[in-house]
């Protein structure tokens, strides 16, 4: 079945070309036939549901501008931090308000949201405005897993979202560092391939370096942090439910060594990291503090200084570090593919179809290119043609280096957690993050979790989370494959 | 300047009742829409008591309905369950442990607001140059939103960015960075100085109201037979000032009972769930778990519990009759 | 007791007020002064204290934003939600003084429903407004501001109204007024000062209000409150904004605080200290 894959994916994009080169005479892209079909809604408008920040940038500074010029329809942004996300889209849900049209869903939610009928299903819209074709070439692995719940569309996937080390390479290749370093250690000063590696070179920078420059640091806050632990956590082999009782196995001895590692690399890295959030690590990447940081795409690009012009930015500190920063997978190898954000329709939209017409010309071939390449936003490239792409190649120097380490990672990269009602499950997740940070005992943070998960899964069912933890930990990107 | 008419017996037992002889039969000289007094009263009390069954009455019947069905975020099951629910929350650490350090918060700010309150009355009870300009800057806190009071101390608090590190800083001779709002030890301190700067100024402003109404005879008689600071506070101050002090200790304690804005805005109830009041967790599980059922369960022991004790305090107060 | 003495007493007196004064407004303060900083002054390390010039962007952007919608919606949610809770709390507190109607347990079973925690309250009036399709409407939230006011305007409006003279109104009765024409022509305007600061205290409650608005709202009629929480992101946040638009909240406030002293006391003891 997996090799068989490729071939079809070929197959598929074959007869897209094929289709493209000899029809251009009748048939207009996915874009052009949105702006086209919307056009019958003028005057109206639509509201769209971010994630608080600068992922709302996309729209607000570029699509809603756009897409007004383009159809007359106008476009509402509303902001939400991350964690609320899901509360926000099932309150309007529960409370029948049509609080949005489009919404941004984390795709390990959207199971959740599409079974409680709070999400649209897209097949019918996808057949009436053509668009099937052009979202198959988008990258398998986040086409594959966050697009369709038990083979309906409910979403589509927007954001290649992965989590990958940037590092210093002035201070990895300065020979003098090497040197030393492989004296002190007896391997070469590389980035890390495993986590012991990662917290030893950490130790050594901050140990040459400090206050200056310290090893390594990432955004802590459990929110955003909870995608790097479930990542560490199945690096250490851990699994998360026992498949024969569903009983929560995250307080195994790799749950125990995934903390006490997290919490012992904190030693080489700045004093209150724990509370940093995505800004605050940022900050200290592109100020030059820290050598080392597990973070999402855009930091990349920033941290090249591309985009440093933009108005919307002018709250970034300018990027010291341009052309100094070097692009590899995280220890292990296989990256997070976390949070990633999908397009859906909400079902109580009053305006749902200038409300998709909206997100099949956002996920577009062409406007998706455009908005993943945008210097304020935080979309990261997804579909196959972005990775290619000669433009975006040349944005900066290292971005071909870059744009290759990011589809690596979306080869190898595993998939966040989704069973029913994830969010309950993360959200005992983050809990058990802040309390690591408060100190508390790992076995005892864990044990309670691991309880807290069983009390959930005993409530909604043990069969009924079986099947869909089953089904989603026979994926072939759910655990590592080493 | 503040206190100005009133003694303070007189205030706790509310002035002369003036509707001692209410007017029952009063001249009418031409008819009105209201055919009667007896419609009039009824008719103009009428669209107050609606609105006040909205939160009076209604809550409760419907609490009580939803917690005997099983409606969660996925299932509409409004068929009756029994008790269910009730039985989860009394075995639900989570929920005895919120209610506990609610309390326990509310006995432990309680005092220290009191007593802040009450010593800066002493300061500002006699005269002083611009003792209007100082006690009206004072009162500042009280009238701003918990949301806007949570928010600013977070940034005073902040571990970079604030100042507080920074003073501290300065004292220890070395940087601090101390994290207010994660570390379990300084959380709860740090909600503390928030909630006692808001609300410190609540005390000081019904005490200074107080104090001013000591009788002046009595003081000076009491100097005057040589009665140490203390007697004369045991004896004279603290009698007359009782009834306010009642009065404060009532309003606040169920005001931090209730506390969930400026927690929500410092810490979200976390690290963990170690600054959880009860509010909050009642939030939590209604609007992030969506466990209706379950969180009427909730806010009816939560609505049971403290009417009791609104009622038991507001009797024994007795804030006016 | 010398006169040194007593000096230096004073000035000790002295030096603990202004302590004290700095203490409850520095963080005042602050928040003005993140307000105007300029980003990189905001994010200064160690913390600068006053901000090297008066930088309204922050200000700009919320206005350029929209996210000072929220502050009109406040504005119209309270002052709309205020208007009514005095017009029946006035009307109730009337009958209950000059009829007794009820009986002493009616006024405290009123007040006391001002003291059940907002949480319990909101959450069965959520499915309530589910169910009439209220949720995120001005007349949703203004309904409950008015019910939650409506106790206190009573129990206020109560103690204010019997401080008129009953010769008055019996007088005014004689002259062929109305009970409807007396409330309106004879009490209001006896009892204005309180009326006035009543308005107030209800107005700046529904103001200050999260819990309700958290709950009720969800795009179109989100309160200030409500917007400020969701400049605490996971991701970033927004410092700037949380002072700009926190200063917005608390403008209003101060001219209170300047014009109300005089009745402050009463207002916040509900009624039991005068003045």
């Amino acid at each position: 079945m997996r090799r068989m894959l490729p071939s079809t994916a070929t197959g598929a994009l074959l007869s897209v070309c094929l289709l493209a080169t000899t029809s251009t005479a009748w048939s207009q892209s996915a874009a052009e036939r949105a702006v086209e079909a919307a056009q019958e809604y003028s005057g109206t408008e639509i509201t769209v549901l971010y994630e608080a920040g600068l992922q709302a940038l996309d729209a607000s500074n570029f699509a809603a501008e756009r897409w007004e010029e383009l159809t007359g329809i106008r476009v509402n942004v509303v902001e939400s931090p991350v964690d609320e996300i899901f509360t926000r889209i099932m309150q309007a849900h529960r409370a029948g308000t049509a609080s949005f049209d489009v919404v941004n869903v984390i795709p390990n939610q959207m199971p959740d949201l599409a079974m409680s009928g709070a999400l649209e299903p897209l097949d019918d819209y996808v057949e009436r405005y053509d668009y099937a074709q052009e979202l198959e070439l988008i990258a398998p692995v986040y086409r594959d897993n966050w697009m369709r719940v038990e083979g309906t569309i409910y979403g589509f996937p927007d954001d290649g979202d992965v989590l990958v080390l940037y590092y210093r390479k002035d201070i990895f290749e300065d020979p003098e560092n090497q040197e030393a370093f492989r004296e002190q250690h007896g391997y070469d000063l590389a980035p890390p391939t495993t986590w012991e590696e990662y917290r030893e070179i950490g130790q050594f920078i901050t140990d040459k370096y400090a206050p200056e420059v310290y090893g390594a640091a990432g955004h802590f806050q459990p929110g955003n942090f909870q995608y790097l632990v479930q990542q560490r956590f199945r690096d250490e082999g851990g699994r998360f439910f026992d498949p024969e009782t569903m009983r929560a196995t995250i307080n195994s001895e790799a749950g125990v060594r995934a903390f006490e590692g997290i919490r012992a690399d904190l030693e080489m890295m700045p004093t209150g990291v724990e509370q940093w959030g995505f800004v605050e690590n940022l900050n200290a990447l592109l100020a030059g503090d820290v050598a080392m940081s597990i973070t999402w795409p855009p930091v990349g690009r920033w941290a090249a200084g591309y985009g440093a012009e933009t108005d919307a930015l002018d709250w970034l500190p300018e990027s010291q570090v341009s052309g100094r920063i070097g692009y590899a997978l995280p220890p292990n190898g296989q990256p997070e593919l976390a949070v990633g954000w999908a397009l859906s329709l909400a079902s109580t939209s009053e305006n749902k179809e200038a409300a998709y017409l909206f997100m099949q010309w956002m996920n577009s071939e062409e406007v998706s290119l455009e908005r993943v390449q945008l210097p304020f936003t935080l979309r990261g490239p997804f579909r196959e043609s972005h990775y290619q792409d000669e433009g975006f190649r040349n944005l900066w120097p290292d971005a071909g280096d870059y744009l290759d380490t990011l589809w690596e990672g979306a080869q190898s990269g595993i998939l966040d957690l989704s069973i029913i009602q994830i969010d309950r499950y993360e959200e005992a997740l983050r809990q058990a993050i802040s309390r690591l940070w408060a100190g508390d005992d790992i076995q005892e943070i864990l044990d309670d979790t691991a309880e807290q998960w069983d009390a959930l899964t005993d409530r909604i069912g043990v069969d009924a989370q079986r099947r869909a933890y089953e089904d989603w930990a026979s994926k072939p990107n759910a655990y590592p494959t080493q | 300047m503040l206190i100005r008419r009133s003694r303070a017996d007189e205030a706790i037992s509310g002035t002369a009742d003036a509707s001692r002889h209410p007017p029952d039969s009063p001249a009418r000289a031409r008819p009105t829409i209201f055919a009667s007094d007896r419609v009039f009263k009824y008719a103009v009390i009428t669209p107050a008591i609606f609105f006040i069954l909205l939160i009076g009455l209604y809550p409760f019947i419907k609490l009580l309905l939803t917690s005997v069905q099983n409606i969660t975020m996925f299932q509409d099951d409004t068929s009756y369950h029994g008790f269910i629910h009730f039985e989860r929350l009394f075995s639900d650490l989570r929920f005895w442990s919120s209610l506990a350090r609610t309390f326990a918060f509310t006995a432990v700010a309680l005092p220290v607001q009191l007593i802040l309150g009450f010593l800066l009355a002493l300061l500002f009870v006699n005269r002083m140059p611009i003792r209007q300009v100082f006690v009206a800057v004072l009162l500042l806190p009280v009238v701003i939103s918990p949301i806007v009071a949570g928010a600013t101390w977070r940034l005073m608090f902040e571990h970079r960015f604030g100042p507080i590190n920074q003073i501290i800083g300065w004292f220890v001779g070395e940087e601090v960075r101390l994290l207010w709002t994660s570390d379990p030890i300084l959380v709860w301190p740090a909600i503390l100085i928030a909630e006692v700067w808001q609300w410190t100024p609540f005390m000081f402003l019904l005490l200074l109201a107080a104090l001013s109404n000591v009788g002046r005879e009595q003081l000076e008689a009491a100097e005057l037979d040589g009665a140490s600071w203390w007697m004369t506070f045991r004896w004279i101050v603290l009698p007359a000032i009782m009834p306010v002090v009642a009065i404060a200790l009532l309003i606040r304690g169920l005001d931090l009972v209730r506390i969930f804005d400026i927690i929500w805005t410092m810490t979200r109830g976390g690290p963990g769930t170690m600054t959880e009041s009860v509010s909050i967790y009642a939030y939590h599980m209604a609007f992030r778990e969506f466990e209706i059922s379950y969180s009427a369960a909730m806010a009816l022991v939560i609505i049971v519990l403290l009417t009791v004790l609104v009622v038991a305090a507001l009797s024994r107060v007795e804030i006016s009759r | 007791m010398n006169r040194w003495d007593h000096g230096w007493r004073f000035a000790v007196r002295i030096a603990l007020a202004v302590l004290a004064v700095m203490f409850f407004l520095f963080p005042i303060y602050w928040l003005a002064a993140i307000s105007v900083k300029s980003p990189s002054e905001i994010f200064a390390h160690p913390p600068i204290w006053i901000p090297s010039s008066i930088n309204l962007n922050t200000y700009g952007a919320l206005f350029r934003d929209g996210d000072v919608w929220t502050v009109w919606n406040s504005l119209v949610t309270a002052g709309l939600s205020t208007v009514l809770a005095m017009i029946f709390g006035t009307m109730a507190a009337y009958s209950i003084v000059r009829f007794r109607t009820g009986g002493p347990h009616l006024s405290i079973w009123i007040i006391s429903q001002r003291m059940i925690p907002q949480i319990v309250i909101a959450f069965p009036v959520f499915l309530l407004f589910v169910a009439w399709r209220w949720i995120d409407t001005y007349h949703g939230l203004i309904a409950l501001y008015t019910a939650f006011n409506i106790p206190y305007v009573i129990w206020m409006m109560r103690g204010y109204i019997r401080d008129v003279p009953i010769e008055l109104e019996q007088s005014a009765l004689v002259d062929g007024l109305s009970r409807w024409q007396v409330l309106w022509k004879v009490i209001i305007p006896m009892t204005r000062g309180g009326f006035f600061a009543t308005a107030v205290f209800a107005f700046i409650f529904a103001w200050n209000d999260f819990v309700f608005a958290l709950i009720l709202t969800r795009t179109d009629v989100m309160t200030y409150t409500v917007q400020i929480t969701g400049y605490f992101g996971s991701q970033s946040t927004f410092w700037g904004k949380i002072g700009a638009m926190s200063m917005l909240g608390v403008l209003p406030m101060f001219f209170v605080v300047a014009t109300m002293q005089r009745f402050l006391v009463r207002g916040m003891s509900l009624g039991a200290v005068k003045g």
